[in-house]
This record gives structure tokens, sequence and C-alpha cells, in this order.
């Protein structure tokens, strides 16, 4: 009986399995041969040669705008992490007062989430520009300068304003739903044991909602790792390469000037290898949740 | 956004105007010079292949994982939701050049495959959650019965389960429609998506932020209808079904 159960439950499950494995598994051993070769798209497939790990060679030791792109990601993804943690808290907590016309709000948080990313980027794109920009506009009729948004130095910081935008609701309302969530007897006693709004704060509120906080943070840290759509859109990595996050060095280096998926495949290797780390940690303050009964 | 779209050229690249006679010139622009119908119907096509794919194949496996105990099933479980979390940008040359090989570039099919790598896992997951909140009792009920598993399914899991087949379903739908980077790099005209259209936009500023802005709201409002369909289960759907709220 037991035999057979085990088998049925196979029955449920290969399918999707060997869907999976045969469309990420596959491909991905695909990208490792490729990283080790010297391909790129003029040649034909037969005329590569194997070149062992002269890629990764190349992208650790000639390679400074690979250096830079992997100091931008991080970067950007610590920056624009942190503040949407700061902001999305804040926003949770006063959502956790009755505030007035919750439910309005809570769609207008919606929005951003969902938008098409790049219609996201094309938005902001208008905003920014410095001629005929609404911020620039706004700015002017308090009398200040014209900020050029998307030049070689600002256009990082307009990144992660944007992403901030986009992002910070989505912090919000994971931990708004925290808040909702949390038991109410320890509250109830550290009223009663005289604690203040700022104890209650720092030694119950935060350390209750520590996994959902973990779970948001790790979340975004892989989003902001994977970053594409809205930085293409935005500067396409540009000016330069001030915002050539690392997936945008990937695009270049494989397609879009130099062709060479070789290289690229190298560095598409050591992105998949960052995105495991963090996805990894993720993954397992997630079981711990979910054995914890949460 | 929606102002800018119905303002005429002049009027577009002046934040000044606030109050102005609004044009459709922008939307008649974008459906007849830019194929904009084309690629609307190139990402239905590609969303509704991948989201019944995925819900179809996904609620089974679902259904597997909520009702039955393996050897590692929990490991396999995390492994599926792992594959969720891959950059774009890291599958998209296999994925390009695979496609190369089997002359399946600028391909409705190629695409909505290769949605189904994030897609099932969400799926799993999130049916995963909804299953699980059923009572195993009624099935089992049912089972002692004499009904086949095939009946338990279709008579009683899935008719329970539907408003969270619904939700997954939509979210499919959403993520599959935003996507960017994938079918940036795996289509060019036949099967080209709405999202990769802001490429149209990305030299020749000035002149047609009203164009712009139109797109815009086009790929926008399917987005935003659905959205508002699944509020109550967004928490969870961000966070793959680990977070019920």
């Amino acid at each position: 009986m037991r035999k057979r159960k085990k088998r049925e439950a196979y029955a449920f499950v290969l399918p999707s399995l060997a869907t999976l494995v045969a469309i990420v598994i596959f491909p991905t051993i695909f990208l490792w041969y490729v990283s080790l070769t010297n391909y790129d798209l003029s040649m034909g497939w037969e005329q590569k040669s194997f070149v062992g790990l002269r890629n990764y060679f190349f992208l650790f030791l000639e390679d400074k705008d690979f250096w830079y792109s992997l100091r931008i990601t991080l970067f950007f993804a610590a920056v624009t992490v942190g503040l949407e943690f700061v902001l999305g808290l804040g926003v949770a907590l006063l959502f956790h007062r009755h505030i007035w016309g919750k439910r309005v709000w809570m769609s207008c948080l919606i929005l951003p989430m969902v938008i098409t990313p790049t219609i996201i980027s094309l938005i902001w794109k208008l905003m920014l520009n410095t001629e005929y920009g609404v911020l620039n506009f706004i700015l002017s009729q308090f009398g200040l300068g014209k900020i050029n948004w998307l030049g070689p130095k600002e256009a990082f910081w307009s990144l992660i304003l944007v992403d901030v935008w986009e992002w910070t609701p989505f912090i919000a309302l994971i931990l708004y739903a925290g808040l909702q969530a949390l038991p109410q007897e320890p509250y109830e006693a550290a009223v009663v044991d005289g604690a203040n709004p700022r104890q209650i704060f720092f030694y119950l509120t935060l350390p209750l909602l520590k996994p959902m906080i973990l779970i948001a943070l790790l979340l975004r840290s892989i989003d902001a790792l994977k970053m594409f759509d809205v930085v293409y859109g935005l500067t396409q990595g540009g000016p330069g390469n001030a915002t050539e996050l690392m997936s945008l060095h990937i695009y270049r280096l494989g397609f879009r000037h130099t062709n060479w998926i070789g290289r690229a495949s190298a560095n598409a290797v050591i992105l998949l290898f960052l995105s495991t780390l963090l996805t990894t940690v993720l993954l397992r303050t997630l079981r711990r949740e979910r054995l914890g009964g949460a | 956004m929606l102002m800018t779209s119905l303002k005429t050229r002049v009027q577009a690249i002046n934040p000044a105007i606030w109050i102005f006679t609004p044009t459709l010139e922008n939307y008649r622009s974008v459906f007849q010079k830019r194929d904009l119908l084309l690629y609307i119907k190139n990402s239905a096509i590609v969303v509704v292949t991948t989201t019944a794919i995925s819900i179809f194949l996904g609620t089974l496996a679902a259904y597997g994982f909520a009702r039955f105990h393996f050897s590692r099933k929990e490991d396999i479980a995390f492994w599926i939701l792992s594959l969720r979390m891959l950059p774009p940008m890291a599958v998209v040359i296999p994925f390009f050049l695979l496609g190369r090989f089997l002359g399946l570039l600028d391909t409705h099919i190629l695409l909505a495959i290769v949605y189904l790598s994030f897609n099932i896992p969400f799926t799993i997951w999130m049916m995963r959650g909804f299953i699980e909140e059923i009572p195993q009792e009624i099935e089992e009920a049912a089972l002692i019965d004499g009904c086949s598993r095939l009946r338990v399914l279709t008579k009683i899991v899935f008719p329970l389960t539907l408003p969270g087949i619904a939700a997954t379903a939509i979210f499919c739908v959403i993520q599959s429609w935003n996507e960017f980077a994938l079918a940036f790099f795996l289509t060019s005209f036949n099967a080209r998506t709405v999202p990769t259209t802001v490429t149209f936009f990305l030299s020749v500023m000035g002149i047609i932020w009203g164009e712009m802005a139109a797109v815009g709201v086009v790929a926008s409002i399917p987005v935003l209808a659905f959205a508002f369909v699944v509020q109550k289960y967004l928490v969870r759907g961000l966070t793959f079904g680990a977070i019920k709220s």
C-alpha cells in the first residue's frame, strides 16, 4: 500500500519536475559549457574552441568594467534594500494604526509593483527629463536650478530613486501583513509591566517581526541583483557605463557591442553563483518558518 | 502618463500644461503605425499558453506535495522554489543559443516554454498552500467510499481550490505579461511582446512622448485590472505562498 502511494505521488510531481529539469538544468549546464569556450556570435558554432577558464581570467584580471559592475550592483542592492526597508517599515507601522482611507492608500501602493517595469522606466524617463520633465519643472517653481537627472554622476542615484519608488510598497505590504498577524498577549504583558512605546518597538515588535523582515529583505536583494528591465529602459547602463549593473554588463559583452558569448556566459555563471548564494539563505529562512508553523 | 498620452506633440513637452483638450491622436498612431495590436496579440498568446500549462502541471505537482510523503520531498520542493529566483540575464544566453539551433527564436512557443521556468515553481508553491488549507478528511472519506483519485481531484480538490487557482493564474499572467529581459532577447518581430516595445522609444525621445505614454497606458490597463482582483492574495503571491495573510 505504502509503495503504491509513493508511486502515485511521483505521478503527480514528475511531469512538472521533468519539465523544469529540461528547461532549467539542461540550459544551465549548457551555459557552463559555453562559458569555457571562445564562442562569439559572428562565428559558426563549429569554429569555437575550448579555452578552459580563460574567460574567467579575462573578467577577473583584465575587465575593469566587470569589477565596476560587480561593485555598483552590490552597492545598488545595499542602498535600495536599506532605504526600502526603513521607508517600508515606516509605512507599515503607519498602516497598522487606523488611518483614514486605508483601502485607497493600499490600492495606490500596489500600482508601482504591478505596472510593467519597462513602462515604469518610460514614465520616469519622462519625469526625469532635464528640459521638459515634471521634476525639474517643480524644482524651477521653487526657484531651484535644473538637475541633469540622467547625467553621468546622477543617473545611478536616479536609478535608486526609481527602485525605491517601485519596491518600497513591497516591503511595506509584507511587513504590514506581519504586523497584523502578531500575537496580542506579549503587548498586553509589556504594557502591564510598564514598557514605553520605544521599548515595545525595539524589544517586542522588531524581534517578533524578524522572520518577515528577513524574508522581505532577501527577496528584494535577489531582485536587485537580477535587475535588468528598468535600468535598460532608463539608461541602458549609461551614460558610459555609469549604471552598468551586472546584468547589463553581460548584455554588453554578449549582445550589444562585442558578441563575446563565451565571456558573457562566464559573467552569467558568476551572477548565477551570487544569486544562488542569496537564494540559499532565503530558502533556509523560509524553511525554518515553515517548520516553525508560520 | 495618462495626461501625456492625451496631449498633442507640442503640449506633451510642456509640463506646465495641466488643462487641455484631450486628443486620441497618440493612441491612433501607436495602433496604426507601430503595430501595437500585433504585440498585444503576441503577449496574449504567450501569456495564455504559459499560464495554462503552468496551472495544469503545477497544480498536479502541488497536490503531490501537499498530500503525499516521499523521500527528500522538502528538498525537492525548495529546489523548485529556488528556480523562481533565477536571474533572467543568467539564463538567457543558453535559451538564446538553443533557440537558435532549434530554429525557435522569435516564436511564441519558445517564450511560453521559457516562462514556464518561473511560472511552474510559482504555481506549485501557491497551490500547495491552497490545497493544504482544505481538510484532508473530505478526500479520505471520498476515497473510502470508492472514489478514484482522479474523481477526488476533479470533484473535490478542484472546485474547492478554484479561487486559489484563479488567483495563481492571475499572478502568472501578470508576471508573464511584464517580463522583459527574456522577451527582448528571444523575439524580434513575429513574437515580440508589449514590454519590449520600450525599445522604440529609447533614442528618438523628444518628438514622441505622447505615443510613448499611450503605449504605457495600454500596457498597464490589463495588469492593473488583474492586480485589483487578486489584491487579497497579494502578499501571499509576492512571497510565493510563504506568508499567508
